[in-house]
C-alpha cells in the first residue's frame, strides 16, 4: 500500500509542474506566432500580429522587439519610411545599449538601401562620436565602407574597409572597382580635343564621327571668314560647329558616365547576388 | 525616463501624419541594389510591316546615328524632337506630322519654356507627347505642371 | 490537515493561472484590436479584423467594415458587405455610403445608374435625396450640356446651393478658347494665336521664327541667291504653317485644362464637405 505521504509529495509536484506550465505567458505565445510568420515570409501578416501584440501589452515588456520586428518586416516589404519609423519607436523603448546600437545599425542599413547616404553617413558619424560604441568602430566602418559603395565613391569605401583590415575582401573589390573605373574629369578635359574623350573610353566611332563634324563645320567657318562671308561664318559657327563640339564634350562625359555605371551595377549585382558577408 | 515618453509621444504624433495606406495586402520587395539607368537608349531596330515604315525607320536611325547622337543632348522635351516626329507619323500621316514637327521645334526655341505647362518626366525634361496635339480632343492627356511622369 | 491545505492552494493557484492565459482571437480582443486600427487609419487590417467577427450581427462592426473598403478605394468590395435591416440605426448611414461608393466608382457616368436594381434596399426619402445630390455633381464631371440650373440645384441645401451654382456656372460658360479663333489669329499675324490662349513665349518665338525666315528668303532673293532664297521660303513656310497648326492645337490643350483644372475643384471640394455625409465619431 502506497502511503500518504507518498501521494502527498507526488501529487504536489504534479500540481506544481501544472502550474508551471500553465503559466507560460500567452503573450509569449503571440510573439512566437508573429514570429514564426515573419520566419515564413508572410510579413504583411506579421505585422498585424505584432501589432495586435503591442495593442495589448499593458506592460509594455514587448514594445521593444514587437517595434523592432514591425520594422523588419516593413523593411523586407521596402517600406522603407515605416521601417525606420518602428526602429526608431523600438529604439526609443530599448533598455540596453546592444538594443539601441542594433537598432540604429538598421536604421542605417534603410538607409543605404533606399540610397540617402548622407543621411546614413551623418547616422554613422554620430555613432563613431558615441563613447559608448567606441568597440563596435569594426562594424561601423564596415557599413560606412558599404554607404560608399552605395554613393559610387569606391575609393572612399576601400579606405572604410581597409580600417577594419588592409586584406578585408571588400577593401581590395573596391579597389579593383575603383581602378577599373574612367575619369570622368579626364574625359572632359581630354574631349576639348574633338574625339579623344570618345577615344578614351572606347567609343571609336562615334570619336570619328565627331572629329568628322567639327573638322567639316570648322572648315566652313573659317572658310567663311577668310571669305569676308561673316553672317554666314557667324551662323555656321554658332548654329554648327558650336553645337557639334558642345556635344563632343557632352558625349565624352556621358560615355564615361555609362561605361561607370555599367561596371558599378556589375559590381553591385555580385555583391547582392555572391557576396557571402553581412549585406545592408 | 520622462524625456523617453514626451519623445515616444512627439515622435508618435509626427510619424502618424506620414504613415502610409496600405490598400493591398504586400508582399516581401526585391531590392535591387543597381542604380537606374538614366541614359537614353536608342531603338535602332529595322523592324518595319511594310517598305515605307523600313524607309522611315531608315532615315530616322541614320539621323539619330550620324547627327543626333553626335551632338549632343539639345532637346529639353521627352520624347525628343526626332521620336516626337517619328511617333507623330504613327499617329497621322507625313503631311501633318511635319505641322506637328515645325510647332514642337517653334516651341523647342523658345527660351521662357520654364515658365509654360508642361509636366516633366522623372529625369528632369520636360513631358510633351504627340498625342496632345493630333488634333483628336478625345486623345488629349492634360497633366499640370507639377505632375512627374514615369518615362 | 496541512497537507490538505496546501494541495488544496495548489489545485487553487493551477486554476488561477489556467484563467491568468489570455485569449488575443476571442471575439471581444478581435473588434478591440480591430477598433484600434481603424482610428489609426490601418484600413486593410482593420477590414480584415472585423471580418472574422462580422458573423456577430453588430451592424457597427459591419458599417466599420464597408467605411474600411471605401477608404482605400475598393468600393465595389465596401458595397458587397451591405447588409443592414431596415429598422437598424446605422441603415441610413449604411445607404448613404452604399450610394457613395457607386458615385466614387465612376464620378462622371454615375448619374447613368439611376436602376433600382443597383440598391439591395428600397431608397427612402433621405438615401433619394443624397443620391439626387450625387446625380447632380456627376452631371458636373460628365460632358452633359444644356442641363438647366434648378435641375443641378433642387437636392442642396441653401448654404450648399451658392457653391454648386458657382461650378454650374463655370461648366456651363467655360474660359475656353476658340481654335478657329487662334489659327485665324496666327494665319494674319505669326504668333498671335498662341498669345491668345495665354502662350506669349511660345507665340513670341512663332513670331519671330517665321519672320526670321520670311527676311532670310526676301533678302536672298533680292540679291539673287536664288537656291538659298527657296530653302529659306520653304522653311519659312514650313514654321509659318506649324505656327498656324500648334495655335489650333494649343487652344484644345488650353479646353482640356481648364477641365481639368475644373474637376479638381470640384473634386477638392467634395472631400472638403465629406461628399455631404456628417464626419462619424467612431474614434471619439
Amino acid at each position: 500500500m502506497i502511503s500518504v505521504n507518498k501521494i502527498f509529495y507526488a501529487l504536489s509536484i504534479l500540481l506544481l509542474c501544472n502550474s508551471a506550465a500553465y503559466s507560460q505567458d500567452s503573450f509569449d505565445e503571440q510573439y512566437n506566432y508573429a514570429q514564426s510568420l515573419f520566419n515564413e515570409e508572410n510579413y504583411f501578416d506579421a505585422v498585424t500580429e505584432f501589432k495586435r501584440l503591442l495593442f495589448f501589452d499593458m506592460s509594455e515588456q514587448y514594445s521593444f522587439s514587437a517595434n523592432k520586428m514591425i520594422g523588419l518586416s516593413h523593411k523586407q516589404g521596402a517600406k522603407f519610411s515605416d521601417a525606420i519609423r518602428y526602429l526608431t519607436l523600438a529604439k526609443i523603448q530599448a533598455t540596453t545599449s546592444i538594443d539601441i546600437y542594433n537598432c540604429r545599425i538598421e536604421i542605417i542599413k534603410i538607409n543605404i538601401l533606399r540610397r540617402t547616404i548622407s543621411k546614413a553617413l551623418s547616422l554613422l558619424d554620430s555613432l563613431s562620436n558615441d563613447p559608448g560604441f567606441r568597440i563596435n568602430i569594426d562594424e561601423i566602418n564596415y557599413w560606412r565602407g558599404w554607404a560608399y559603395i552605395f554613393s559610387d565613391d569606391w575609393e572612399k569605401a576601400s579606405q572604410s574597409f581597409a580600417l577594419i583590415d588592409s586584406n578585408h575582401f571588400l577593401t581590395t573589390f573596391c579597389d579593383s572597382v575603383d581602378n577599373d573605373l574612367y575619369s570622368v574629369t579626364l574625359a572632359k578635359v581630354l574631349s576639348h580635343i574633338p574625339g579623344l574623350g570618345h577615344f578614351y573610353t572606347g567609343e571609336y566611332l562615334s570619336g570619328l564621327l565627331s572629329i568628322g563634324w567639327n573638322v567639316l563645320w570648322g572648315y566652313i567657318t573659317v572658310n567663311s571668314f577668310v571669305e569676308d562671308r561673316v553672317f554666314d561664318g557667324l551662323m555656321v559657327g554658332s548654329l554648327l560647329w558650336w553645337r557639334f563640339y558642345s556635344g563632343n564634350l557632352q558625349n565624352a562625359e556621358k560615355f564615361a558616365l555609362q561605361k561607370n555605371l555599367e561596371k558599378t551595377n556589375s559590381a553591385l549585382r555580385f555583391l547582392q547576388n555572391n557576396f557571402q558577408g553581412e549585406r545592408p | 525616463m520622462q524625456s523617453k515618453l514626451i519623445l515616444l509621444f512627439l515622435f508618435l504624433i509626427s510619424s502618424s501624419a506620414f504613415s502610409q495606406l496600405d490598400q493591398f495586402k504586400w508582399k516581401e520587395a526585391f531590392i535591387s541594389y543597381e542604380k537606374p539607368s538614366e541614359f537614353r537608349d536608342r531603338e535602332y531596330s529595322f523592324d518595319s510591316e511594310n517598305p515605307f515604315d523600313f524607309i522611315k525607320k531608315s532615315f530616322a536611325n541614320a539621323y539619330w546615328f550620324f547627327i543626333s547622337d553626335v551632338d549632343g543632348d539639345n532637346c529639353p522635351f521627352r520624347p525628343s524632337c526626332s521620336s516626337f516626329f517619328m511617333q507623330s507619323i504613327n499617329e497621322t500621316d507625313i503631311f501633318q506630322a511635319s505641322m506637328m514637327f515645325f510647332d514642337r521645334f517653334t516651341r523647342d526655341m523658345n527660351f521662357t519654356k520654364a515658365l509654360s505647362n508642361y509636366p516633366k518626366v522623372k529625369s528632369g525634361y520636360y513631358y510633351d507627347p504627340p498625342q496632345n496635339y493630333t488634333l483628336n480632343r478625345s486623345k488629349i492627356r492634360y497633366l499640370p505642371s507639377t505632375y512627374v511622369v514615369d518615362e | 490537515m496541512i497537507k490538505i491545505i496546501f494541495n488544496l492552494i495548489l489545485i487553487a493557484s493551477t486554476i488561477f493561472s489556467q484563467t491568468d492565459s489570455f485569449n488575443f482571437q476571442s471575439p471581444h480582443n478581435i473588434k478591440l484590436f480591430a477598433d484600434y486600427l481603424f482610428c489609426e487609419g490601418d484600413y486593410l487590417r482593420a477590414a480584415e479584423e472585423y471580418e472574422k467577427i462580422s458573423t456577430i450581427s453588430d451592424d457597427t462592426i459591419n458599417f466599420k467594415i464597408m467605411i474600411s473598403y471605401s477608404e482605400i478605394g475598393l468600393y465595389q468590395q465596401s458595397n458587397l458587405k451591405y447588409k443592414f435591416q431596415p429598422n437598424s440605426l446605422l441603415t441610413n448611414d449604411a445607404r448613404r455610403l452604399f450610394i457613395k461608393n457607386l458615385f466614387l466608382d465612376s464620378p462622371d457616368s454615375y448619374y447613368e445608374k439611376t436602376g433600382s436594381e443597383l440598391f439591395p434596399f428600397q431608397l427612402d426619402s433621405l438615401s433619394l435625396n443624397y443620391r439626387n445630390k450625387l446625380i447632380s455633381i456627376s452631371f458636373l464631371f460628365s460632358s452633359v450640356e444644356n442641363i438647366p440650373a434648378e435641375e443641378i440645384l433642387y437636392p442642396f441645401e441653401l448654404q450648399e446651393r451658392k457653391i454648386i451654382l458657382s461650378f454650374y456656372d463655370q461648366k456651363k460658360d467655360p474660359s475656353y478658347k476658340s481654335p478657329l479663333l487662334a489659327g485665324v489669329f496666327s494665319t494674319i499675324v505669326p504668333g498671335t494665336g498662341k498669345m491668345y490662349v495665354g502662350e506669349w513665349g511660345d507665340g513670341i518665338t512663332a513670331f519671330l521664327i517665321t519672320s526670321l525666315f520670311a527676311f532670310l528668303a526676301y533678302d536672298n532673293f533680292k540679291a539673287h541667291h536664288n537656291t538659298r532664297a527657296w530653302i529659306f521660303s520653304g522653311l519659312g513656310a514650313f514654321f509659318y504653317g506649324g505656327n498656324i497648326y500648334g495655335s489650333v492645337a494649343a487652344a484644345q490643350i488650353f479646353k482640356a485644362r481648364i477641365d481639368f483644372e475644373f474637376n479638381d475643384g470640384l473634386k477638392l471640394y467634395l472631400e472638403q464637405q465629406n461628399y455631404f455625409l456628417p464626419e462619424y465619431d467612431f474614434c471619439k
